[in-house]
């Protein structure tokens, strides 16, 4: 996976845990746990951001703003974003040479 | 969701029956490990940073001797448990300061249809109330015994 990539999906998955913490902490605090680390992980998201190429950051911000998910799973050569058909000589430059924007909807590509 | 649900989503291959790790940054790291081996999950990297940010967050060593390292990730397409045991015990940073003994890892995609994970994780922390059944699960010889043992049957 493209380094930048790899810090995208840490990105997003540490944004989800976030919201999910701030959405669900009673529910969660309910089932016994604790959430004393938020603020320690919120900085430690910044600080993972600060390591994103400033147009890519942009970029996930943009899209998060607008869809929710920035990066999203290619499926059976689909964007599980919008659905639309990704072009199979994407996966062999997926490793290597950048990362990858759907053509339809601009999501930035994860193959899981 | 009760248990029988819960255990739709394991398998053998996702039991590790011996942990051979003793602190909290290698037994993650070796739950990761029979994560990626008994699945098609190919990206161990991103699942356990994801568990590392939820250990800051908070241990999820929240019950007496029990663990439930969680959380949601792109590296997963459906919900997956890992079950651990260490005969050892692992320094998990538990509420009570006690080793940790049973672990249920729980990776969910980030949308997972009727919250599954929560829900999943909640009939374990009900079920795994029980002293009696702890116990039985430290000590069930298999996968097979061990399911059976958290079923009741």
């Amino acid at each position: 996976m493209h380094p930048q990539l790899q810090l995208l999906v840490a990105l997003q998955d540490m944004d989800q845990m976030i919201r999910e913490t701030e959405e669900s902490r009673e529910q969660l605090e309910d089932l016994g746990f604790r959430h004393e680390g938020l603020e320690a992980l919120k900085n430690a998201r910044e600080e993972l951001s600060g390591k994103i190429d400033p147009s890519l950051a942009s970029w996930y911000k943009r899209l998060t703003a607008r869809w929710g998910h920035a990066v999203v799973p290619v499926v059976s050569n689909l964007c599980t974003g919008c659905f639309a058909s990704i072009p199979s000589s994407f996966v062999s430059k997926t490793n290597v040479d950048k990362v990858q924007k759907c053509e339809s909807c601009g999501r930035l590509l994860y193959w899981p | 969701m009760d248990i029988v649900e819960v255990l739709k989503h394991t398998s053998p291959a996702l039991f590790l029956p011996d942990l051979q790790a003793t602190d909290k940054a290698a037994a993650l790291a070796e739950m990761v490990e029979g994560l990626v081996s008994g699945t098609s999950i190919h990206n161990p990297d991103t699942i356990l940073q994801m568990l590392q940010s939820r250990e800051h967050l908070g241990s999820t060593a929240v019950g007496p001797g029990i663990a439930f390292p969680h959380g949601r990730t792109l590296a997963v397409q459906r919900l997956t448990i890992l079950i651990a045991r260490s005969h050892a015990g692992v320094d998990f940073d538990s509420e009570d300061g006690q080793p940790t003994h049973l672990f249920f890892v729980l990776v969910a995609p980030p949308q997972d249809s009727g919250h599954q994970y929560i829900k999943s994780l909640a009939a374990l922390i009900d079920r795994l109330q029980d002293a009696g059944l702890r116990a039985q699960l430290g000590e069930a010889a298999d996968y097979d015994a061990f399911c059976a043992a958290l079923k009741g049957a």
